[in-house]
């Protein structure tokens, strides 16, 4: 699959700050996690793909066009939500998305006709005519997710969707996120602190620390442990299913009550637990391979530990 | 008559959600006939140039909405009317020589002007023909110099500090920046929004009263002895615009209280003004022709307006420049207030532009 981001050795620097310290990434279409801790170089990153900063050494494409040369080609191209509160002062919901859609040229007609289209695909209803300093942090939300994919562009950039949405709004906008990217095609780059959102929708994730690339890989890759094992949740006393366990040589850990990891293949050690169970008339409750989970993957690569570059 | 019991729920089938497709509502508060869902985009694109004129449009639009600019811009065609009787007088004063009179009237009425004693001498010859396009730029030139500039600087007061300001207090700027948008283009479009305003007030009023001007004169032959006059209102509107718009930008780019822009704004022309007024005044004073009489007191004072103390003052040296625009000076007397006024319009647009790329730069 061809890359729609490539960066080779990407560095800025900032006065004597370092803030991108020779990044070299490929980021192929899907829904990719940009994470990292603050401070880790993600929204200067940001800013290079954009073109909005120069870099101080590197060079990279984004969608095949060329990065800090082709800048005008890239913006035109990328739909970008920025994790700022920022607004037109002044405007509606509406004309602040129209405004964004007639600098990307649409004619003021049509510029308003796909404005309403995409504020109502965003959920932002009457409240779209009230000015925008008078929107919750929600609706701003909303607003700056129809700026940014007004123009439907290829690619989008989305700097903290969910933040400050509840929980409801927050599944909302992860499934319209998760709808461009699967059904219209997009690659959508997110760029977040919130990891069970990336675990939800990301197809691959990239993780920074201290302006370096820690990890990108494919989630479902970086998800499969070292060594193959298989969780169970058991319902009942697990002490005779332990013990029959290590008596067939299968080696275990509890780790907590009622939750046991057995090393081995999955398929094979899934067979011989359903004979223990019976045997022992312990109930399983669930039976899952064993996968490593984001919260890991991301503590392992700020602490240094380098899993895929 | 209904075809269900009055008072009870309608069936389900004569609810409108039972003719449309079964889609999961997103929200509550939406209606279904909006439930499109995401639906790409293809059409014709505008030309790229038309991005600055999207962000002019928007900044005369948000400006429009004060009343008071709506108010100040009907008076500021006020002068231009008053000056159209001037015009009228003239041109009436050409035809009738019983207008001599009042168009003697209307020549002490306007500001002095180094050209007043070959006017009256052509008028006392009845030559009118020779006058007239010095009376006509004297009378441009006055509009210009006089209620215009300061309905100007009323005007851009009003409506630049809000401009580039509140794009940094609401941090609008990533919202310009990340389409396709050039700094310069932002520029430009701001600057076209105070343009419109200032074409409004000057370039419009001049160019209305040079026609009517030429509609009032006896024959069309007076085209031909004035055409250089629309090219010179045109490079005397440029000469106010540009800098002063410039100047204005820079300033609201300096802060996100527009307050603070405006205020900046009027302290450099109202302390410009009275140290120019306080130091010519003091100059003409200790003049010794002064003390000889009122009359000489005025000359002298007059004569101060062509003097260094008006570097002091921004609205006297676009004066100066504009005396020179509309051919009551030579070159080599405004080249320094040339040099000024070209030094804020480099200096505002290179801090303009700096301030501009600077939230990009964090």
């Amino acid at each position: 699959m061809p890359a729609l981001i490539e960066l080779q050795e990407i560095t800025k620097d900032y006065g004597s700050f370092r803030a991108l310290d020779g990044v070299s990434l490929k980021i192929e279409s899907g829904v990719t996690g940009l994470l990292g801790p603050n401070g880790a170089g993600k929204t200067t990153l940001i800013k290079v793909l954009l073109g909005l900063v120069k870099t101080t050494s590197g060079q990279g494409r984004l969608l095949n066009f060329e990065l800090g040369k082709q800048a005008h080609e890239i913006r035109s191209h990328v739909g970008y939500m920025p994790e700022d509160d920022c607004f037109l002062h002044g405007m509606s919901g509406v004309e602040s998305v129209q405004f964004v859609a007639q600098l990307s040229l649409f004619n003021p007609v049509e510029a308003l006709r796909r404005a309403h289209e995409i504020l109502d695909f965003c959920g932002l209803a009457q409240e779209r005519y009230r000015p925008v300093e008078t929107y919750s942090t929600g609706m701003r939300q909303k607003m700056r997710f129809a700026q940014a994919i007004v123009h439907d562009p290829p690619v989008l950039i989305l700097d903290e969707p969910t933040s400050g949405l509840d929980p409801e709004e927050r599944q909302v906008m992860l499934n319209r996120i998760r709808l461009l990217a699967r059904d219209q095609g997009k690659a959508v780059l997110i760029c977040t602190h919130i990891l069970p959102d990336v675990q939800s929708i990301s197809d691959s994730v990239v993780i920074l620390a201290r302006g370096r690339v820690q990890v990108a890989n494919r989630l479902s890759e970086l998800s499969r442990p070292a060594v193959p094992a298989l969780e169970i949740r058991l319902l009942g006393e697990p002490a005779r299913f332990l013990e029959a366990l290590r008596s067939r040589g299968i080696p275990c850990e509890e780790r907590s009550k009622g939750t046991l990891l057995l090393h081995g293949d999955p398929t094979e050690l899934a067979a011989v637990i359903w004979k223990l169970a019976a045997e022992t008339g312990v109930g399983i409750r669930s039976l899952t391979p064993s996968r490593n989970s984001l919260e890991e993957i991301f503590l392992n690569a700020v602490r240094g530990e380098q899993h895929d570059v | 008559m209904s075809e269900y019991p009055e008072g009870s729920p309608p069936p389900a089938e004569f609810t409108p959600s039972a003719v449309r497709p079964a889609i999961p509502p997103q929200n509550s508060s939406e209606h279904s006939v909006n439930r499109l869902g995401y639906r790409s985009w293809s059409g014709r694109l505008e030309p790229m140039w038309m991005r600055w004129m999207v962000i002019a449009a928007v900044g005369v639009r948000r400006a429009w909405g004060s009343s008071w600019l709506k108010r100040m811009l009907f008076l500021a065609w006020l002068p231009a009317v008053w000056f159209s009787v001037g015009f009228f007088v003239w041109e009436q004063a050409a035809l009738y020589p019983d207008w001599h009179g009042p168009a003697e009237m209307l020549m002490r009425s306007l500001p002095p002007n180094p050209v007043y004693d070959e006017i009256r001498d052509s008028v006392d010859r009845g030559d009118f023909q020779t006058s007239r396009h010095m009376v006509w730029a004297w009378m441009l030139q006055s509009l210009f110099r006089y209620p215009q500039s300061v309905l100007m600087v009323l005007i851009v007061g009003m409506v630049a500090p809000p401009l580039i300001s509140q794009d940094i207090r609401s941090r609008a700027f990533l919202i310009y920046f990340s389409r396709p948008l050039s700094r310069g283009e932002y520029v430009l479009g701001k600057l076209a929004s105070l343009w419109t305003f200032l074409t409004i007030v000057s370039t419009a009023p001049a160019l209305v009263l040079y026609v009517l001007g030429v509609l009032l004169s006896p024959n069309l032959d007076v085209i031909a002895a004035t055409w250089d006059l629309p090219f010179r209102i045109l490079v005397a509107s440029m000469v106010l615009m540009l800098p002063t718009s410039m100047l204005a930008l820079c300033l609201s780019s300096l802060t996100t209280e527009t307050r603070y822009a405006s205020f900046a704004w009027f302290v450099i022309w109202i302390l410009g003004w009275f140290t120019f007024i306080a130091a010519s005044t003091a100059t003409a004073l200790n003049s010794p022709v002064v003390r000889e009489s009122r009359r000489s007191f005025r000359q002298a004072r007059y004569a101060m307006e062509e003097s260094s103390w008006t570097h002091l003052s921004l609205y006297h040296t676009l004066g100066r420049v504009q005396s020179w625009v509309f051919g009551f000076a030579e070159f080599q007397d405004v080249l320094v207030p040339v040099v000024i006024l070209t030094a804020i319009t480099l200096i505002s647009l290179l801090v303009l532009l700096r301030r501009i790329s600077a939230p990009m730069q964090v």
